[in-house]
């Protein structure tokens, strides 16, 4: 479906939910080319091809309201009918309502037109580009799955209250997770991911690299040591280990209660190195876009600054909830109502190497993985150590397996004494090295 | 939809399967009272996997009609083409195996279009003030219903024409509890293959806010675990996670080409002799489970699968693909969530057979230990059968009774060297995964469970 049937679809499926009974009606359709090819245990597994429309349709019946989304554009309406159907069956909410109609300003480098040329032959190429760059590493590495994906994919939003937006984008994606074997041994898992908007971007090689030395590493590690101590979380770790990060902010959480934060705007919640900043406008990042899923533009917003509690991430229904400004944060695709989400979520990059937090530490640990448990409302986290080495005297001293690690995510960014000016993207998020004090570490 | 099918593969070159799905679906999500999501999905598409030189081509379409998968099906035949010059190994056949025809439909007397939006509606905001009436603690609440039914036709070039109607409701409930900035929660589920009154017979709503606010209270108060080795009484949610996350992935025939732990270990012991732990797309032992697959996604009629039995590994978890790699019969474990999805090995029901020892001779036997149930917010394992699960609830046993409730207790180890520890199993038997759902690139319903067995492995906690 081309771009202007799209938005046809759209504002036909706009009308037909007035028509149904609707006061107000918010259309968001999606529109995804997809070319992927993938590898699996060291050889070209499969490539696919896929097409999809899915068009989500909001109704508000005075302060109810109902969902509906199809794929089928002659189903239009029977989904607009749905929407009502299930508005009119809700309780109301004074704060189900739709943002303000502002016009977006579009994002450059969204798109490069040399995707739509892209072909499967491409994605294969660049899949087994992938695979060998890894095996080249060292023989006993084992590619367990991979794949490289490159999509197209066409945005339109239109509402009752006269909001029109669309954009246009193009995203590479490419990710690989690999074991090393030898004998009996078998390392954990390494995985390793990358992202690109434009064809040239595209780096298989660096990440397959890594992934392979990565599970390396790990090959052969022995149990380690039961201490209370300092650890280095690499930036994979810190996605899993800080995930409570985001339902704390998010302030549908803050408006339930559920958030600790909830009464804690312009407080210290963490050292004053830490800043967490959540940008809808990177350029080159995963979930960079001009308008959020219910139309409202996208922007810079600092979440924490220097320790200090600044903002949540806001939506039209808590920003009309707690009567304060819409963030650009609703978050979803057209198959499910908005809810709230970060685009691109960064902890800003501190003044230290990495390798001067580790130098640093007389004895801890270095955890490329946290394999986990994280609880996002009491922040208590206890789990693997993946890919763990021990620190004694400022230097990595072996590999260790089986060591679990424990303690509180919010007593963490009190305690926090490195951040490092090395950054990594992951997905949407882009994290430097942490070093945390006062982590239980227990060997099993 | 069958007939137009047929003909087109019929009339098509080379090996091609055509699977058409047509999927309703509704949400009703309530928290605090508040009703965060009312939604439905109505979703229709034609995926198609071509196999052209020994090599698979997949494309996925929402344009049903004939001229629609006429163009899939060269997509498909193109993407294998392209692929076939880069392939180190060709797939050198399919194994045969009993192609399924016919209609096959979930047997329920009570089916959800029979029952209202009113009426689901109703019983969410209900079960959502419960939680928060549950306790004086509690600070947040959250009920949530789900509900899929699917129709499939799947025909393909070597046999298969058929129908099946699935149908497959959910329940969850969510507590929240709070005490001087401190909070815990407790969360419970349900969810089966089958109707409304399947769905509400299995569990009913009050116990999971029973449970759900129970457990965010006691939470509260209770000290964490000491970290250690220790000798443990798991209950069947999760003996039913250990079953599916760290033994199953790794007997998954693509895993294990992958270079998993089991590779060399057919016709090797692997666990205690007590142990016999199967994957089966029937609801053994208990009705219902969410994971029952009578037809997988390559047409193939399903059966119970032997993957462990008296400790000795028996199988793998197979598609038609790596049954012929191993020179077995595929097990019908091959599954698409969706019609964009292309058919990957995946587990049905998963677990433990029952032994012949009651639950509390596995307690009373311990001095020093710990009861737990459930699987917590987590899990994870790697190939090498390495897990780490968190725990939902966990208590101290003291000479042989249940105690005192521990919070954000983990457990970890490798799966078969538990599996090894085992000593006792218990004759009691449970699925308790309804709710969930397995992600592997692409989701599943599945479901796990067994009886509560006794075992030694590591506790999380915090170092003191």
């Amino acid at each position: 479906m081309s771009a202007h049937n799209l938005l046809d679809h759209c504002q036909q499926a706009l009308d037909l939910v007035r028509k149904h009974g609707a006061d107000q009606a918010e259309i968001f359709g999606q529109t995804t080319r997809t070319i992927t090819s993938a590898v699996e245990k060291d050889d070209l597994q499969i490539s696919k091809s896929q097409q999809e429309t899915r068009i989500g349709l909001r109704a508000f019946v005075g302060s109810q309201v109902g969902f509906a989304s199809t794929n089928d554009p002659t189903k239009l309406e029977d989904a607009a009918r749905d929407a009502v159907t299930l508005a009119k069956a809700s309780p109301g909410d004074p704060h189900n309502v739709l943002p303000e109609p502002t016009p977006a300003e579009p994002v450059d480098g969204l798109y490069d037109t040399a995707a739509e040329s892209f072909s499967t032959a491409d994605a294969v190429k660049q899949a087994i580009r992938m695979l060998e760059t890894a095996k080249s590493v060292d023989p006993r590495v084992i590619v367990g799955e991979g794949e490289f994906s490159a999509e197209i994919r066409n945005r339109v939003l239109v509402n009752s209250a006269g909001a029109e937006a669309k954009e246009l984008g193009s995203l590479f994606t490419y990710g690989v997770l690999t074991t090393a074997r030898e004998g009996e041994l078998v390392s954990n898992m390494a995985f390793k991911f990358g992202a690109a908007r434009n064809v040239g971007e595209v780096n298989v090689e660096a990440i397959a690299r890594d992934s392979s030395e990565n599970a390396l590493g790990s090959l052969g590690a022995e149990p380690g040591e039961s201490f209370v101590g300092q650890v280095v979380l690499d930036p994979y770790a810190v996605l899993n280990l800080f995930a409570p990060l985001q339902f704390q902010l998010n302030a549908r959480n803050a408006l339930r209660g559920m958030s600790r934060w909830k009464d804690a705007l312009g407080e210290t919640v963490a050292v004053p190195g830490f800043s967490l900043v959540d940008d809808g406008r990177l350029p080159g990042g995963v979930a960079t876009g001009a308008f959020d899923r219910e139309g409202t533009p996208r922007g810079r917003l600092p979440l924490i600054e220097a320790g200090t509690l600044r903002s949540f991430m806001h939506n039209a229904y808590t920003s009309h909830a707690l009567g304060v400004a819409n963030t650009g944060n609703a978050a979803g695709s057209a198959g499910s109502l908005p809810a709230i989400g970060p685009s691109n979520l960064m902890i800003l990059p501190g003044e230290v190497g990495k390798d001067e937090l580790i130098s640093e530490i007389k004895r801890g640990l270095l955890v490329s993985r946290f394999s986990g448990n994280s609880d996002p409302i009491s922040g208590d986290f206890s789990g693997v150590a993946k890919a763990a080495y021990l620190i004694v005297d400022g230097k990595i001293d072996r590999a260790v397996s089986g060591t679990l690690i424990a303690g509180n995510l919010f007593e963490t960014l009190k305690t926090l004494s490195g951040i490092s000016r090395e950054t990594e993207r992951v997905f949407n998020y882009s994290f430097p090295y942490l070093r945390l004090e006062e982590v239980s570490i227990t060997s099993e | 939809m069958q007939k137009l099918l047929e003909r087109i593969v019929a009339g098509a070159s080379g090996w091609i399967e055509l699977r058409y799905q047509a999927r309703s679906s509704k949400r009703i999500t309530v928290r605090n009272g508040i009703l965060e999501e009312s939604s439905s999905a109505l979703l229709a598409g034609l995926g198609v996997r071509a196999l052209v030189d020994g090599v698979f081509g997949f494309a996925s379409t929402t344009d049903v009609s004939e001229g629609g998968a006429l163009e899939a099906i060269e997509a498909a035949q193109s993407a294998a083409r392209t692929s076939a010059g880069a392939k180190k190994e060709r797939i050198k056949g399919l194994a045969e195996a009993p192609m399924a025809a016919g209609t096959f439909a979930v047997a329920t007397e009570d089916p959800l279009d029979a029952h209202s939006l009113e009426e689901k509606l109703a019983l969410v905001l209900r079960l959502d003030e419960q939680v928060r009436a549950g306790a004086k603690e509690i600070v947040s609440s959250t009920a949530s219903y789900g509900e899929m039914q699917d129709e499939k036709v799947i025909v393909t070039s070597d046999g298969a024409s058929v129908r099946v109607f699935d149908s497959k409701p959910e329940l969850r409930v969510l507590a929240v509890a709070g005490r001087n900035g401190d909070q815990t929660m407790g969360m419970e589920s349900s969810g089966v293959t089958g109707g409304w009154s399947d769905l509400l017979g299995v569990t009913a709503p009050e116990e999971l806010v029973e449970k759900a606010v129970r457990l965010a209270v006691e939470q509260l108060t209770a000290p964490h675990p000491t970290g250690g080795t220790s000798i443990v009484v798991l209950d069947p949610g999760l003996v039913g996670i250990l079953c599916h996350e760290a033994i199953g992935h790794t007997v998954e025939a693509d895993i294990v080409l992958g270079g998993a732990i089991t590779s060399d270990k057919i016709g090797k012991a692997v666990a205690s002799e007590l142990i016999t732990l199967c994957d089966s797309g029937a609801t053994e032992f208990s009705p219902h489970a969410v994971g029952i697959l009578p037809v997988d996604d390559e047409g193939v009629l399903t059966q119970r699968t032997v993957i462990i039995e008296n400790g000795v590994l028996r199988s793998f978890l197979h598609n038609r693909e790596t049954a012929a790699h191993y020179g077995v019969a595929p097990t019908g474990n091959a599954r698409a969530y969706v019609y964009s999805d292309d058919p990957i090995i995946r587990m049905r029901n998963t677990y433990i057979e029952p032994g012949e020892t009651p639950v509390e001779e596995l307690i009373g036997g311990i001095k020093n230990g710990y009861y737990l149930r459930g699987l917590g917010m987590s899990g994870q394992a790697d190939s090498n059968a390495e897990f780490m699960f968190g725990v939902k609830e966990a208590h101290r046993i003291a000479d042989g009774k249940v105690g005192e409730l521990v919070r954000g207790a983990t457990i970890s180890g490798n799966a078969f060297d538990v599996l090894k520890s085992v000593d006792v199993i218990a004759n009691d038997f449970a699925w308790e995964h309804g709710a969930g759902a397995c992600g592997k690139g692409q989701a599943a319903k599945v479901d796990a469970g067994g009886p509560h067995i006794r075992c030694t492995l590591t506790i999380g906690g915090r170092q003191t």
